[in-house]
């Protein structure tokens, strides 16, 4: 098993050379890529000395699991974020996603802020595909954003010797998305720190935006089992994987979730908050975005993500976002 | 923080400044702007200003102290970098509605974000020389400009897809909004001087580096297939996602020419070819280029070489 011991920002860089040691991988230009044998992808550090550290990886297949571990310090004059993707590799196009996440202390998908003074400690499961950022990020560069938002709460809980050590949400496809296009990019950016810093933004506003409305969500009672959030992050998961085909059906989802359709849907709507169908079709539109931004035509993004009549798209899209794909184009 | 007008010597009101959490300021500018000068704000430190502009209408970058010295036409949705505190100010004739982000990068920013990118050390030294250095902005950068410019009063998270937050987040939110939309804008600008630093510098009007990659791949395409009988216009642009006047237009712009005038001059040399051969006749030869009717083909022929195919052929024999 590897291990990587984080205390300081240099340890981040050093963490490298464990990992390219244990596994006789390759590092070039603070990169270190997975030579095959132990695994598939990279991983890469940024913004080392910013206040904002940032470990990146995207990897596969790796033949032993994982472990990076922040030292717990002191001073707890940081947050430890981060934000995970984890699937089972697929196999076929209509298997379920097999029931075996229960890897115990194993990371699963989430995303999950944490203070830095009790330590912290990540594995990354083995024979996954995998793609993550670990997010050091100084407190008092955080605070001040989320002081005003939340009124210190997220500061409060965490602090508090009795509360979690850490705050976990389920993964959503926005992060989904972003993770994706951060990783196709991030190797030959040529302004790699810039580019991290503007996902991390982006990250961290998602964040914000999920922890306030989880927190109103669990005011209300949120009361899920573990089991619970398990067989909905599967139905997430199915929803995120088919988005270009047509709307599974409640059935189907139940099935995928072993729960009645009433209860999955208020238990999604409780995790989630969203409904099932408003879940997929935001999915379905966000990935319809990705598309018109690479300046593909209106007509193709709508068969693209399965609709087989424009004029439908283009009514979801403006029921979606307020306006129509063209004036997302043209917006002058 | 004040900015000083020198005929109302009053604030412009609609110009709120912003500190990002990342360490960047950000000004933000959307108003009718009806005076001689539309001031940019001063941070007072030594770094980079980056300003993206927007507007209707007729607006000069001026580069001097004073009006009318050392002035240059603007286009709308241009990004422009210069030192910090080199004079620097838009001004305008008539009332024009004006939009501007402007982006303050702190010296020792830069090391830290910038610092690893050698092409950006050019570009800092023709930064300290005075230079400005500007690059037109895409459409998305467009909507993501005025996205950035929502941000503060509406509620314009709408913009990103976002559902309003409740009160108590909406400042913390619509701060990292503007943070990520300048991050982006400040990331495209880069990338965009990048590739020009790195010397991929277009040969043509033709300013758009995916424009001329288009080109180059319809190129490929064509002398690909060309002489499939099955092959059409329409098929390129079906493949590439574009409409024929775009690229008509481009084409024209690179080669002087339409597609079709294009694709059939590359059919008619290669029968040409074929002719001095003298292995295969002339019906023959159309149809293996992909004519479907030889009359056509020696009209085609005839335009392109004031000859007809049959003449030419006799023309070579008797040379021959």
């Amino acid at each position: 098993m590897s291990y990587v011991s984080l205390e300081n920002s240099e340890s981040f860089l050093k963490c490298f050379e464990v990992i390219a040691e244990d596994k006789s991988c390759i590092v070039s230009d603070s990169v270190l890529y997975f030579s095959g044998k132990t695994g598939k992808g990279f991983i890469t550090a940024a913004g080392i000395h910013t206040g904002i550290e940032v470990l990146a990886l995207n990897v596969s297949m790796l033949t032993d699991d994982l472990t990076i571990r922040f030292q717990p310090s002191p001073d707890a004059s940081s947050y430890i974020l981060h934000f995970d993707e984890i699937e089972i590799p697929a196999k076929g196009d209509n298997e379920l996603p097999v029931n075996n996440l229960s890897g115990g202390e194993k990371s699963h998908s989430a995303v999950s802020i944490a203070g830095a003074g009790r330590g912290k400690t990540i594995v990354y499961p083995r024979e996954r595909v995998i793609r993550s950022l670990v997010v050091r990020v100084r407190k008092n560069s955080l605070d001040d954003l989320i002081k005003d938002f939340d009124a210190g709460t997220i500061g409060a809980v965490l602090d508090s010797p009795e509360g979690p050590a850490s705050l976990t949400w389920p993964i959503t496809f926005k992060y989904r998305l972003l993770l994706n296009d951060f990783m196709n990019e991030i190797v030959q950016h040529p302004f790699r720190e810039l580019f991290t810093i503007r996902n991390v933004s982006m990250l961290m506003e998602y964040l914000l935006q999920q922890f306030f409305v989880m927190q109103k969500l669990a005011a209300e009672g949120n009361g899920l089992s573990s089991q619970d959030t398990r067989s909905l992050s599967r139905v997430e998961q199915h929803l995120c994987l088919h988005y270009k085909k047509e709307f599974p059906g409640i059935e189907k989802l139940s099935r995928i979730s072993a729960m009645s359709p009433t209860s999955l849907k208020t238990k999604f709507k409780r995790y989630y908050g969203e409904t099932l169908f408003g879940y997929y079709q935001k999915n379905k539109l966000e990935h319809a975005r990705k598309l018109l931004d690479s300046k593909i035509p209106v007509k193709v993004v709508a068969t693209e993500i399965g609709y087989s009549n424009p004029s439908h798209f283009t009514l979801a899209f403006k029921k979606e976002y307020g306006f129509s794909p063209w004036h997302y184009l043209n917006p002058h | 923080m004040k900015f000083q007008d020198p005929d109302q010597e009053k604030p412009i009101k609609a110009l709120q400044v912003f500190s990002l959490p990342v360490g960047l300021r950000a000004a933000t500018l959307k108003a009718t702007v009806d005076r001689q000068e539309i001031p940019l704000p001063d941070f007072h430190e030594e770094g980079y200003t980056i300003s993206f502009i927007n507007f209707k209408g007729d607006v000069r970058i001026g580069t001097g102290h004073r009006p009318g010295d050392k002035e240059q036409t603007a286009s709308p949705g241009l990004g422009l970098i210069c030192a910090a505190g080199r004079p620097m100010s838009f001004r305008t004739g008539a009332s024009v509605p004006f939009a501007a982000l402007v982006l303050f990068v702190p010296k020792g920013w830069v090391p830290l974000f910038l610092g690893a990118n050698t092409p950006f050390r050019k570009l800092e030294q023709q930064l300290e020389e005075g230079a400005i250095i500007t690059c037109r902005l895409g459409r998305r950068q467009l909507s993501q400009l005025s996205s950035a410019l929502n941000v503060p009063g509406e509620k314009a998270s709408v913009a990103l897809g976002e559902k309003a937050p409740a009160a108590s987040g909406d400042k913390a939110i619509a701060v990292l909004d503007l943070q990520n939309s300048a991050l982006a804008l400040l990331e495209y600008f880069l990338c965009n001087r990048h590739r020009s630093l790195l010397g991929v510098s277009p040969t043509s009007d033709i300013e758009n580096e995916d424009d001329l990659s288009l080109i180059r791949e319809v190129e490929s395409y064509i002398s690909e297939y060309y002489c499939s009988d099955t092959f059409t216009v329409d098929s390129i642009l079906k493949k590439t996602y574009t409409s024929y006047h775009r690229l008509n237009f481009l084409f024209k712009s690179i080669h002087g020419m339409t597609i079709s005038e294009y694709i059939r001059n590359k059919r008619i040399e290669k029968s040409k070819e074929m002719i001095a051969d003298n292995v295969k006749s002339i019906s023959q030869i159309a149809y293996e280029i992909g004519y479907s009717s030889i009359s056509n083909y020696i009209l085609a022929f005839k335009k392109v070489y004031q000859i007809t195919p049959g003449k030419y052929k006799k023309q070579i024999d008797s040379l021959a």
